[in-house]
């Protein structure tokens, strides 16, 4: 059986891995049965997600297509048969691979 | 911190599981293959299926849209003259995320770009408060989370919440910018920033408390 959680600072602990559904079932279960009696802890874990939703909302960036185009107009120009079907392998242009 | 680059090394010791795509296209490991043989269309359809992540990662290492772009492009012509090196043992979207990572490293060295330049002190990494029995304190409990749309709109929250992640130290933001913003999973921003997946969660569960309480002073006024 797994320990109850006592204490709101455990339940804020866990918080991360809860809500990104990653906890053990066990400890996930112990956390809600923590959150069924403490409404500062549910408050917390709203507040805590709302911080989530809200940053990705304010600094989301998609690639601009200007950017998009000017890379496939880099690699196009930069590597042997980019965009087709080609016989040439990759590598340097003499075929030797560069060593890692 | 400045994280240091590390070797292009494809040393995983278990082939990563790689799953039919629910799309029907072929999985980036049929297309690494055929890129091997020298299949361009090949090489493109990643370019095509990776640029954004990569140009996220990019944006966020570097803090510059014209940096991203250069960053980008390195990493592609360093992919492409790596590939016959890249033996499936790791995921290529991984192996790609070190490769750029590594790129943007070696930029930001070159650059000497002092971390938090901006002339603001990185924000302590402040988060709830305890009593000494570990209850949670009555000002971290404060509610704004259903206010949070409609202030959005006046602007005046996005203009908060850009101040506290720019406060927020460099390896914690990029950590949380990766996979918050930007949706990177915890594996990928490991292996592209050099940490360990526990290190991960640990900075990205910092950084959103820390981020939580800021926008709680916003919302509330600053904790007396």
């Amino acid at each position: 059986m797994t320990s109850p959680i006592q204490h709101c600072k455990e339940c804020v602990d866990l918080l991360g891995e809860y809500i990104e559904g990653t906890l053990p079932a066990d400890r996930a279960k112990a956390l809600e049965d923590h959150l069924s009696l403490c409404p500062p802890c549910i408050t917390f874990v709203r507040t805590y997600r709302a911080t989530r939703k809200l940053c990705r909302s304010a600094l989301a960036r998609e690639m601009p297509e200007e950017l998009a185009f000017s890379l496939k107009s880099f690699l196009t120009k930069n590597v042997p048969g980019f965009g087709c079907s080609s016989d040439a392998p990759p590598g340097k242009p003499d075929g030797e691979p560069e060593k890692v | 911190m400045l994280y240091g680059p590390r070797p292009l090394e494809d040393n995983a010791t278990t082939l990563a599981p790689e799953e039919p795509r629910a799309d029907g296209q072929p999985t980036d490991r049929e297309l690494v293959e055929k890129a091997q043989k020298g299949d361009g269309q090949a090489f493109a359809m990643l370019v095509d299926r990776h640029q954004r992540q990569l140009f996220r990662l990019a944006l966020r290492m570097t803090g510059s849209e014209a940096d991203a772009q250069e960053v980008l492009q390195e990493a592609f012509l360093n992919a492409y003259q790596k590939l016959p090196l890249f033996r499936g043992e790791a995921q290529f979207s991984s192996w790609l995320y070190r490769i750029a990572a590594n790129s943007a490293l070696m930029r930001l060295r070159r650059k000497r770009r002092a971390p938090d330049a901006l002339g603001e002190q990185p924000l302590e990494l402040a988060g709830p408060r305890f009593s000494a029995e570990g209850y949670l304190e009555p000002t971290s409990t404060s509610d704004w989370s259903q206010r949070a749309d409609e202030r959005m709109m006046s602007g005046q929250l996005g203009d908060a919440i850009n101040k506290a992640v720019d406060q927020l130290p460099e390896d914690y933001r990029t950590v949380f910018l990766l996979k918050d913003v930007d949706g990177l999973s915890n594996e990928d921003i490991a292996q592209a920033l050099d940490l360990t997946v526990p290190a991960v969660k640990s900075r990205l569960h910092r950084a959103r408390l820390a981020l939580r309480e800021k926008l709680g002073e916003f919302f509330e006024g600053p904790v007396k």
